[in-house]
Order: C-alpha cells, then structure tokens, then sequence
C-alpha cells in the first residue's frame, strides 16, 4: 500500500504550511535580561570556562541538617543523616543488583529506552545486571579498568552506571547521605544533576515493604546522579565530575 | 560586533565566540534558533507561555554549558535535546496538551490560477480532519509526526527531542503513523 503512505505523507507535507503555531516570542530579548540579572551567577562577559566553572554552586553543608531532609529525584531519594545499619566495607556486588544478562537482552527486558555510554575507550560493559523489580527494570552496567577510570581495589570495577524509570514510585532507591558529604549541582546536557563527593554516602534499594535491601549496598566512590527523559541515571566510580558528566553526555 | 575580517561568521564560529564570552555571538545563536526552539518547547509542554518560559530555560541552559559542547558537533540537535528537558520538565506540572490548529488566513495562491472554491473547502475539509485525527492521538505519537512533519526535523534531531537513540526514531513514527491512518480509516498494510 505504498500509495496510501505517500498519498498520507503528502497531505502531511501539504499540512506543515498550514499549522498555527504561537507567535514566537522575543527571546533574544528575554534571554538577555535573564542573564543579566545578577542572581544567575554569571555573565555573557564573562568568559566561559570549560565545566566546572559552569556547574551551578550548590554545596550543602550537611553537617547539622536534620535527618529528615532530602531531595527527591524520580525514583530515587537523598536522604541526609546518619546510616542505621553498616556499610559494607567495600565495593560489593551481590544478588541485589539483579540477574546477569546481556546488553542486547536487557535492551529487550526494560521499559525505557536503554542507553550505553560511547565514550572513546570505554566499551562494551563487563557485565551487565538486571533487576525487575524495581517496575520497568533496573540496569547496571559494570566496568572494569579502563583509562582514566582506575578500577576500585577491592571490586576490580571502575566504572558503574545505573539506570531505572523516575516513575517507579517515591523512594525506592535510597541514597544515604552522612555529614561530610558534599553535594553539588551540575548539569548533563543542560539538566539539573548532582554530583555526591566526600564523606560516606550509600545507594541501595528499598523494597515494597520499605525493608532495606543490603545484598545491593555498596560504600559509593564519588557519583553522579541525574534525571533525563523519565530515565534516572548514576554514574559511579568516575574520578571527577568532569569525568562522570563526559560519561553522562556519552549515553546514547 | 562579530565579524572576522568583513565576513559574517558561520555557526562554528558563533559558538566558539559565545563560549568566549562574546554576548552578541551568543544572541545570534539565539536570534538563528529561537523559532525551531519556541515549537519545539510548545510541542512538548503544551502552553504558549510554558513554552516562552521552557525555551528561555533551554537557551539560559545551553549558555551555562556551552563550555561542555563538542567543537565540530552540531549544534541544533544539542541545543533542542536540552530545551525538550526543560520543557519535559515544565509538562510535568503543567499536564497540558497542546491542540495544533490550521491558519486562520492562509497566502492567496500566486501565479497559478485560482482553485474553485468547491476544490477549496474540500481541500480544507481534509485538512481539518487530518489535524483532528492528528490531535486525537496519544502525546507520544504526535509529538513524534509533529517533530517529523511540522518542524521537519532530521532523524538525528527527533532523537534529541523525544530522548532516544536514533534508531528508536524510525520505529516511533512508523507506529504513530500506523495510528494515524487507523484513525483515517485507512488501510495500515504495508503490502
């Protein structure tokens, strides 16, 4: 029936003159004075330097914050405050993580678009893990030594990326974070992240009863964590924040 | 005023200005995509003004990251992967739904001579319907036809926008386009 689609692309084609959008706005104007006001921390003078110096200065001092508070990410929570129950003392990958499979098979098995890092170098994951639930699945893609991305002593790993559907419910993923941890806004591909550094911090996944599921607790390196396209994402074990935004940017 | 030796510069060079810090450099990327970005942002939230806000959210963004943008990439699909997230961003709260209408006035036809106007409001019959069967469908499958028809993205910038791997682009719009010819009533084989 190729002359159905055609004859359908055509009157498509004939529609896109005809459609009304909104009047464009003045954005170049709106833009401007944006970035003028003072409180958006920098100016079009200014010269612009390559990252860090972009990332939106957020520290939160945690020392003295109450337990209870926290910033919601979909499908993942930071809680700030002390830990009820003891780390692991390193890097552990247990059963929590899920089952072994395949990229092509875990592609196949999640309910998002799945995306791979395509940073020079990187690879193909060492092992891939699926865990479901979480509703939609939960994919961590393990790495080991790789340049620039020394692998943890203990684990051998070097790099650890996440991901699971911010829509999975609240506080199903949990990171715990104690004083001493900094916490610092940044951005991937324009979006909010953050970037957890310092201290001791914790991810791990609490199941549908709200139990603590330690199989999955592992002492995190620095991590990145970001929300994009209903997908939240973590980049663990990248040794600097430019490190895990590049990995971050990479993911098609 | 940006200029290298009386010529106008090209895109490479705008970026590579703006990230210095020249602001009129940055205003000209600004001024070149403001449309695409406005349409795209009002595709994805759904509201005139959410849309005015998520495309000046988009460009603040793509100021702050500039530094982060791949010398020799290209710059529209990055900048319209960055202002859908702030538009996703705004749909979440606004839950709106854009409803795509026709010209009220469309250019009289120049040169050829004039169509009857039986031919005429048949023509604006089927336009009609099409976009009313257009703006029936689920969120997913218009933005996807709208993205490919209406903005005339390339494959590489649908990507960006609906936040998916390229090759998941042609499989979306197969599909909506699958939904659109059911909602025409029209045959959706192949053959």
């Amino acid at each position: 029936m190729a002359d159905v689609r055609n004859g359908l692309e055509a009157r498509l084609a004939e529609l896109s003159g005809e459609i009304a959008f909104p009047t464009t706005p003045p954005l170049v104007a709106l833009v401007r004075a944006r970035l003028a006001q003072p409180e958006h921390g920098f100016g079009l003078r200014r010269p612009l330097s390559r990252s860090l110096a972009l990332v939106l200065v957020a520290t939160l001092l945690l020392a003295g914050i109450a337990a209870a508070f926290g910033i919601g990410l979909g499908g993942l929570r930071l809680v700030f405050g002390p830990a009820s129950f003891s780390p692991a003392p390193s890097l552990v990958v247990g059963p929590g993580l899920g089952a072994p499979t395949t990229l092509d098979a875990a592609r196949g098995d999640v309910t998002f678009a799945l995306r791979v890092p395509q940073l020079p170098g990187l690879g193909e994951p060492d092992l891939v893990y699926l865990a479901d639930p979480p509703a939609g699945g939960a994919v961590t893609f393990l790495y080991g030594e790789r340049a620039g991305f020394p692998a943890e002593p203990a684990s051998g790993i070097g790099l650890i990326v996440t991901q699971f559907r911010a829509d999975i419910g609240p506080d199903v993923f949990e990171k715990l974070i104690n004083s001493g941890v900094s916490v610092v806004s940044a951005t991937v591909h324009g979006g909010p992240a953050w970037w957890v550094a310092g201290g001791d911090h914790f991810f791990f996944y609490r199941d549908a009863q709200g139990v603590e599921v330690d199989s999955t607790l592992r002492l995190a390196s620095a991590t990145l964590i970001w929300e994009e396209g209903g997908v939240t994402h973590r980049v663990e074990g990248a040794p600097s924040l430019a490190d895990a935004v590049r990995v971050a940017e990479s993911l098609e | 005023m940006a200029e290298v030796e009386g010529r106008p510069l090209v895109e490479n060079e705008w970026i590579e200005a703006a990230r210095r810090g020249d602001a009129s450099a940055f205003e000209e990327l600004v001024r070149r995509y403001q449309e695409i970005a406005y349409r795209t942002a009002y595709l994805v939230v759904g509201d005139a003004d959410e849309a005015r806000d998520a495309a000046q959210d988009g460009f603040l963004r793509a100021h702050a990251a500039l530094g982060r943008f791949r010398a020799g990439a290209e710059f529209r699909p990055w900048l319209l992967r960055i202002v859908a997230n702030a538009a996703r961003n705004r749909r979440r709260s606004a839950s709106r739904r854009a409803g795509l209408a026709l010209r009220a006035f469309r250019d009289a036809a120049s040169g050829d001579a004039a169509p009857s106007p039986e031919v005429l409001l048949l023509a604006d019959e089927r336009r009609r319907e099409l976009l009313a069967v257009i703006n029936g469908l689920q969120f997913d499958d218009r933005l996807v036809i709208a993205l490919r028809w209406f903005l005339e993205l390339n494959e590489e910038e649908m990507a960006a926008v609906m936040n998916c791997p390229r090759g998941t682009v042609k499989s979306r719009l197969s599909r909506a386009m699958l939904r659109l010819r059911a909602g025409l009533g029209e045959d959706g084989s192949d053959g």
